[in-house]
């Protein structure tokens, strides 16, 4: 075919595409999802989680299985929602003997439920004395945190958290309004830290608190006592109830960041198996057409022990023995797929194969090399790439499958691992839907743009089974 | 003329088979004979502590002498070539030796029992799924067929796109967490309750029955549509034929020629591809029944891949095999029967 033509037959093609509705919404699909993968980097809340997925230390600030933020917008009690505090006020002061570093944080509460944690970080080197107070809207000045710390010369990562070192600061600051018949009640080892800071200074502040709303101030002081000491880049983490667009796991990882992470690799795996399976189908169905005779019989029985291979248990054997990466994964299932084409690839090759255009070229001595390649396979592209875009769901779902049972690559995040972990948390059993659903749906949607796409250039290619 | 067809096709099926376990021997040959390594030191380990009266240096002697005896009873100083024919003839005539850790419900660790016993349960699930699954699509597919392009055609059609990618495993998820957590209908999994009503009784039918449900509606869910396109596809590329047109012409009622013409025609091949895509789902969705505990092959996998069990994996993966191939060559007997257009015993 010549270049002309092909444009044109591309062109009187995608006329025909653009009536097709749902290819169309199939595209549309498709070009969310190759958006997602070109602005990943822009996209993704949390940079590194493409390395660091599996690093417990990258999510320990977050809260563990807490739902998504938007599901504030459902109930009138409203959560704390997880927040990280980056900008601050700096204000250093020369005293002489020591140097004092404040920052100062604001944060604006307006919860009704406190967040779990204040978690304070920042890059210390020497033996800074770090001293953290909460000023409170109504005045209440509470020093939560006072320590020294041992950092070294190195800037290190100090990480303090609120809920764990100030307890006892808070319920001697609580106590003072709760009766002492109230008060007896009360386990002081047991109360909620943030509870208590975040509650109105009023009787049942320990009990049943009532959030005080306004804007508190988070104020650090790192008090340097030499040249060697520093503290600098400090930042605030508030792990609420409810966080992010689709929530955290049990082990404090972000869903929607994994989610968006998994785009590229079920793209990368599905489009891959596909064009190498249909390719290797295309050219074996046409070869075997178009040598017949016993060369034709001979393929044809190793297609069929192909085709008896159950396919799923075969690639979980394969998986569990040789633990494979993400590309021989990709190879061992298009070394299964191809068959799937293979029949109809077959049986239009013998068509074609009869046509006067491959008796001349036979006359005009070409090879058949040149006759497969040249005359016969071009024909079928057309229906190769609707089989493409239909073996893509397939391609995804199982790798999706072998991952579901901790087989797949442990090097990349994809669906199916998230849904393996759900699956082995115990995420169906204590109702984590925000766990569950949208790894899922997002297969789901993979399959429906690929399916769209491809039921619609099958309609077009096989005019039987339009509608009347 | 069938007869010689059907044997044809069977013995055909029969060589598939073979080469296909010689190929998995083959394959897996290394990771098998690790297990067998390890049974063999587990096993020396054990008989050494029950030697009270021996030397050191004699016990090792002795220990030598006995793993010489296993390597020479399992065959391992053979070679290579060997020991995977040896280890193919046993796979074909069902010995897959002993686990490493599962046990049957006997406590048998003999691998064939522990397999045997699960495949009565895929099938009860997989089967009752098949016919459900059938029914709906066929019933449905013929209702799209007679109003192709209209309201009803558009939105199933719409539906078969939209469960295409879905994996079955995760619409299990949703439905355990729907039906078994949120609102408490159906049991969340297992064959039968704890402790299981007794055996043979009316109320052990009706128990196994009511663990059936969730899997099946989701099996079911998720399959039939793709059945229902296909019969439309199928039923109207038959409408388009020119005998369809001829009776038509004739003036037969729409009904007739649906029912009486079109349906004759189309109906084998409709029964056939369906009974084909079920068997191409058990293979694919075999997995599907770990999410439900069921006790079946595909939940036998999940345990076997788990507990890293090789001989319960490999045995598993046979008579998988081994049941799939003979769906497929039913199958083809079957159409070689009900459709007498095709040229059976012929040149295919």
């Amino acid at each position: 075919m010549k270049l002309a033509e092909m444009r044109e037959s591309l062109k009187d093609f995608w006329g025909e595409f653009k009536k097709e509705k749902t290819g169309v919404f199939g595209l549309i699909l498709f070009a969310i999802f190759m958006f997602i993968v070109i602005f990943e980097p822009f996209l993704l809340p949390f940079e590194d989680a493409n390395t660091r997925w599996r690093d417990i230390s990258y999510w320990q600030d977050w809260p563990k299985s807490s739902p998504p933020a938007w599901t504030n917008w459902f109930t009138s009690d409203k959560k704390a929602v997880t927040e990280q505090l980056t900008e601050f006020k700096e204000n250093s002061q020369d005293l002489g003997a020591m140097v004092m570093k404040e920052f100062t944080f604001d944060y604006d509460y307006q919860f009704d439920d406190a967040p779990n944690d204040i978690i304070i970080h920042g890059n210390a080197s020497g033996q800074p004395i770090v001293v953290v107070n909460i000023i409170r809207p109504d005045g209440t000045d509470l020093e939560v945190y006072q320590s020294t710390y041992n950092a070294g010369e190195r800037p290190k990562d100090i990480r303090i958290s609120v809920d764990n070192s100030s307890r006892d600061i808070i319920y001697n600051f609580a106590k003072k309004f709760e009766t002492p018949e109230d008060l007896s009640k009360v386990k002081p080892g047991l109360i909620k830290t943030t509870n208590g800071i975040f509650a109105k200074a009023e009787s049942g502040i320990l009990r049943n608190p009532v959030a005080l709303k306004g804007d508190y101030q988070i104020k650090i002081t790192a008090i340097l006592r030499s040249k060697a000491d520093n503290m600098e880049t400090p930042y605030i983490v508030l792990p609420g109830k409810v966080s992010g667009v689709l929530g955290t796991d049990s082990q404090k990882r972000d869903i929607w960041t994994g989610v968006l992470a998994g785009v590229k690799w079920a793209l990368l795996i599905g489009i891959l198996t596909a064009i190498v399976s249909v390719a290797i189908g295309v050219i074996y169905g046409v070869i075997s057409a178009y040598l017949g005779g016993w060369k034709d019989a001979l393929m044809q029985r190793v297609f069929e022990i192909f085709v008896s291979v159950p396919l799923l248990p075969v690639l979980i054997v394969l998986s569990a023995v040789f633990e494979p990466s993400i590309w021989t994964m990709v190879l061992m299932m298009a070394l299964f797929f191809w068959t799937g084409s293979v029949k109809t690839v077959r049986s239009m090759a013998m068509q074609i194969k009869e046509e006067t255009f491959i008796e001349a070229s036979k006359a005009l001595g070409a090879s058949n090399f040149r006759i497969i390649f040249k005359h016969m396979v071009p024909i079928l592209i057309p229906y190769s790439f609707s089989s493409i875009a239909l073996f893509i769901p397939g391609a995804v779902v199982y790798e999706a499958t072998i991952s579901l049972l901790g087989l797949g690559d442990s090097q990349i995040v994809t669906w199916g691992q998230i849904l393996s972990d759900a699956l082995h948390s115990g995420a169906v059993l204590n109702g984590l839907w925000w766990w569950v659903v949208p790894p899922g749906l997002a297969i789901a949607f993979m399959g429906m743009a690929f399916a769209f796409i491809g039921f619609s250039m099958d309609k077009i290619l096989h005019p039987k089974l339009r509608t009347r | 003329m069938y007869w010689k067809f059907a044997l044809k096709r069977v013995i055909n099926a029969v060589i598939i088979y073979i080469i296909l376990i010689f190929i998995f021997s083959a394959l897996f040959n290394v990771q098998m004979e690790q297990t067998v390594y390890a049974q063999i030191d587990e096993n020396i380990k054990m008989e050494t502590m029950q030697l009270t009266d021996m030397k050191p240096d004699e016990i090792k002697q002795w220990a030598e002498q006995r793993k010489e005896f296993y390597y020479k009873r399992y065959n391992l100083d053979k070679s290579v070539f060997e020991r995977v024919v040896i280890r193919a003839t046993d796979a074909l005539i069902f010995n897959y030796g002993n686990s490493s850790i599962i046990r049957s419900s006997g406590g048998s660790r003999d691998v064939r029992t522990i397999v045997l016993e699960t495949i009565p349960r895929t099938l009860l699930l997989f089967m009752t799924a098949m016919v459900i699954d059938v029914l709906l699509g066929f019933w449905l597919g013929i209702k799209k067929a007679q109003k192709p392009g209209k309201g009803l055609d558009k939105t199933t059609s719409v539906a078969t796109m939209v469960v295409y990618g879905m994996p079955s495993w995760w619409l299990g998820m949703l439905m355990i967490m729907a039906f078994a957590y949120m609102f408490k209908i159906f049991p969340s999994g297992g064959f039968v309750s704890t402790p299981p009503p007794p055996h043979g009784t009316w109320a052990y039918f009706v128990d196994v029955l009511y663990h059936l449900i969730l899997p099946v509606l989701t099996l079911v869910i998720i399959g039939f549509w793709g059945r229902a396109f296909l019969t439309r596809n199928i039923v109207l590329s038959t409408l388009q034929e020119d005998y369809i047109m001829s009776a038509r012409a004739r003036g037969i009622p729409e009904r007739k020629v649906l029912y009486g013409h079109a349906l004759r025609s189309a109906a084998p091949p409709i029964v056939t591809m369906g009974l084909l895509a079920l068997i191409v789902s058990f293979g694919g969705n075999i997995i599907y029944e770990g999410i439900f505990s069921w006790p079946g092959m595909g939940n036998l996998y999940w345990i076997s891949v788990q507990q890293n069990d090789i001989p319960v994996l490999m045995g598993n993966l046979s008579l998988t095999t081994g049941l799939y191939i003979t769906g497929l060559a039913v199958l083809d007997l079957i159409y070689g029967f009900l459709d007498p257009r095709i040229k059976v015993g012929g040149k295919a």
